[in-house]
Order: C-alpha cells, then sequence, then structure tokens
C-alpha cells in the first residue's frame, strides 16, 4: 500500500524538510510495515549538500595522525609472544632483576623461593622500584606461586572491575578472566601502587587447588594519568600472555562469579 | 602473510574511519579513541569470529559501536567539547584559511554533537559513511523506516542549527 504518500512527501521526508511531526511518525510506520513503500523511499534518496559539509567538518579526524595506542590495539602480536619465550628464555638463564644479582648465580631459579619469598618478590616486581619503566618478562613457567593473602583473596573472589584495597602494595583489580588451553580459570589484574604506578599481571589456578601463579607481570611504561585503565593499556608482556593463553570468551557477570566458584 | 595478519593490516587501515565514527558518537575524541581501542582489542581476541568475505569495516564498526552503548550504560556523562580543532593545531596546520574554514567546520561538529545519540547513530552511518538506509537499518537492527525518520530529524535540527548560527552553504 504505497499509494496514501506522494512522491514530494516522501522527498521531504528524506531531506527532513517535511515540519508536520505526525506525519513523519506516519511516514516511518507506513514504511516499516511496507516494504514496496520502503523500495520507493530508498530510489528517492539522494545526496545533498548537507551530507558535504558534515563530511568535511569531520575529515580531519581521517586526516589526523593514527596514536600508536590504537596501531599497537591492532597490531600482530606474534612478535609480542616470541618476545615473551626469548624473555622466558633469558629469564631462565638469567638472574633475577636485582642489584644483588651476579652471573655467578645465573642457575639461580625461581623454585628455590619458598611461597613467602615469592609472594615478597612478587611485591617487589609489582610494587617496588626495581623493574625498569617498561620493563616486562615473564617468571619462568608457573613457578611463582601467588602467596599474598590480599592478592589470593582478589583473584579468589572478586568480580572483573571491582577495585580492592590490597594494603601495601597498593590498589588492584582484576580485568579479564578465561579459561587456558588445559581449562584452568585464568585472571589477568592491575596494581596500582601507591607510588602512581601501574603493574600488570596474569595469574591462573595451578589446579587441584594449589592456588594461583604468576604467567606473567609487566611494569607499565607509562604513566595512566586519567585514562580508563582498560585490558588493552596493560604491559605488552601481559597483554602477550594473555593472547597466547586465553582459550574461551572471557567471563564475565553471574558466569564468572559461577566459574570463579568451581575454580 | 596468512588471513590473520591480513585481516589486521585491514583493520589498521580502517583506524582513521573508525576514529571518525566513535568521535561522532562520543562527541570526544579521546572517548573515540577509547571505543576504538577497545574495539580493536576485541577484534583481535575474536578475530576466528569474522567471516572471511563479509565486510571487516561492518563487523568491526558494530563492535565499536556494541561497545560505547555499553560503556555509556556504565553510567560516563562525560561533556563533550570540540577537541577536534585543537588536534589540528597540533597537527600544524594555521593560516586565516585554515582558521576560517574550521570555524565553519567547528560549528557543523557542534550541531552534530548536540543531536541526541539514536540520531548521531545514523548521521555517522549514513551521512558520513555513506551507508545506504538498509544498510544502516540492518547494522543497527532497526527498522528501515526509522533509520529515514531519525536522519530526517538529524538534518532538520542540522540545518535549524546552522542557519541559527547565520551561516550558508
Amino acid at each position: 500500500m504505497s499509494a496514501p504518500f506522494t512522491d514530494a512527501q516522501l522527498a521531504a521526508f528524506l531531506t527532513g524538510t517535511l515540519e508536520d511531526e505526525t506525519l513523519i511518525d506516519a511516514i516511518e510506520a507506513a514504511i516499516n510495515a511496507d516494504p514496496a513503500l520502503a523500495t520507493r523511499a530508498e530510489a528517492l534518496a539522494s545526496a545533498e549538500p548537507m551530507d558535504a559539509s558534515v563530511r568535511e567538518a569531520f575529515a580531519p579526524v581521517l586526516d589526523a595522525p593514527v596514536p600508536e595506542r590504537l596501531i599497537a590495539a591492532a597490531t600482530p602480536r606474534a612478535a609480542e609472544v616470541v618476545d615473551l619465550a626469548a624473555a622466558r628464555a633469558a629469564k631462565s638463564a638469567a638472574p633475577l632483576p636485582t642489584p644483588a644479582n651476579d652471573t655467578g648465580r645465573s642457575s639461580w631459579r625461581w623454585p628455590q623461593f619458598g611461597a613467602m619469598a615469592a609472594s615478597l618478590a612478587l611485591g617487589v616486581l609489582i610494587g617496588g622500584p626495581l623493574l625498569k619503566g617498561g620493563g616486562a618478562g615473564a617468571p619462568e613457567g608457573g613457578s611463582l606461586v601467588l602467596a599474598s593473602a590480599d592478592l589470593t583473596a582478589m583473584l579468589d573472589s572478586a568480580p572483573s572491575g571491582q577495585k580492592t584495597d590490597l594494603a601495601a602494595l597498593g590498589e588492584g583489580e582484576v580485568v579479564l578472566t578465561f579459561r587456558n588451553a588445559d581449562g584452568l580459570l585464568c585472571r589477568q589484574f592491575l596494581i596500582e601502587g601507591k607510588g602512581g604506578t601501574t603493574s600488570d599481571a596474569l595469574a591462573c589456578a595451578g589446579g587441584n587447588g594449589t592456588g594461583w601463579q604468576i604467567e606473567a607481570y609487566g611494569r607499565r611504561a607509562a604513566p595512566v594519568g586519567e585514562m580508563k585503565l582498560a585490558g588493552g593499556d596493560a604491559a605488552p608482556a601481559v597483554v602477550a600472555a594473555v593472547d597466547a593463553m586465553i582459550d574461551s570468551d572471557p567471563l564475565t557477570g553471574a558466569d564468572e562469579i559461577a566459574e570463579l566458584g568451581k575454580k | 602473510m596468512n588471513p590473520d595478519d591480513t585481516t589486521r593490516q585491514a583493520l589498521i587501515a580502517l583506524i582513521p574511519r573508525l576514529r571518525r565514527f566513535a568521535r561522532v558518537l562520543t562527541g570526544s575524541i579521546a572517548d573515540a579513541d577509547d571505543v576504538v581501542q577497545a574495539a580493536l582489542e576485541k577484534a583481535m581476541v575474536n578475530l576466528e569470529q569474522y567471516q572471511p568475505g563479509t565486510r571487516l569495516d561492518s563487523w568491526v564498526f558494530r563492535i565499536a559501536r556494541n561497545h560505547w552503548v555499553d560503556d555509556r550504560r556504565r553510567a560516563h556523562n562525560r561533556m563533550g567539547h570540540d577537541d577536534i580543532g585543537e588536534m589540528l593545531d597540533l597537527a600544524g596546520d594555521d593560516g586565516v584559511a585554515v582558521v576560517e574554514a574550521s570555524a565553519e567546520a567547528r560549528m557543523v561538529r557542534a550541531a552534530v554533537d548536540s543531536l541526541p545519540p539514536e540520531q548521531r547513530d545514523v548521521v555517522a552511518l549514513v551521512m558520513l559513511e555513506e551507508l545506504t538506509y538498509r544498510e544502516a537499518a540492518d547494522m543497527l537492527g532497526l527498522p528501515i523506516g526509522t533509520v529515514m525518520s531519525r536522519l530526517s530529524r538529524a538534518k532538520a535540527a542540522l540545518a535549524k542549527r546552522i542557519a541559527a548560527e547565520g551561516t550558508v552553504q
């Protein structure tokens, strides 16, 4: 039933020159109900001077230099994963980033830390000054057991996006929860240290209730300032580790809580 | 290059258009860049969900818009301001002609920024991205007549605002 409206009315409707609000609503409803009328209206659509001036007004955005963080967000991560592997290899052969290191101790390994020491070390790595800006790496595969009670509690139960007070470490927040290829629950989180630094880490449940193990960590290269903390701002090593390990859709909302419950 | 790399390169090439799209939706280039970054990250994580042969731009624009809609629901209410002029300044443009041309552009942007969100959606897709009404309707999940009436009202509001500012095309 295309009859009730003239081409002139339809054209005025399309160009925004129809003043009668009731008529606008009536034409909208008629087009929605009648494919033939929709086709007629489509055929009447044409370019207008206003289109060009709106395009011109926003053209500077098209021409502007693209911020590096946007390129990074879409840059193939393969290179970083290779870097992560290299970092792991280097870690296993090289000392921890402490001033006390010397080459004579190069065979020194993470597992030689007890859980207490690991907790301390993580505190140092995440909150402390030893990592250089942008410094990042991964502790040797799964051997660093998380033993900070506050962190463990956050990873055990806090939903993504909820800020958690971690006492001396600062403030923590889980940003992503997923399962890895082994079906183990993994959580990417960040810690905003008291000094204004932000660190990222990825922890996966050890299986058989053995607690959380740190898979990757990294310190953010630049201050985050007032920018919203998005997962994508995270340290590259952590992003790469997440990229390499993620094997499920991110768990959110009630699903996330339910999965945490049966970790 | 494997297919994923090809897709990623194509995504990078889409960034300027994504920024423009998000700038119209959000009203600020800072928010736009947050939306674009989040959309690209989601696209990368879900790359296997993209069907080769279908339109990559539609796919990632939809991701960006969904992210913005969700983000807005989380009760952000940041004030937009016209920052494209500042961006131009930063890019090193100057000169009287540029300033005059940019005065009109600034006014048109302010007019677009003053539209309600559902009208900015159709302005971004139909006027700027030059989608057909039908393509815009598909992307927004709306009947085509509704897309037409939203754009109709947007055009009327823009014309009124631009006329009120005393600038004639």
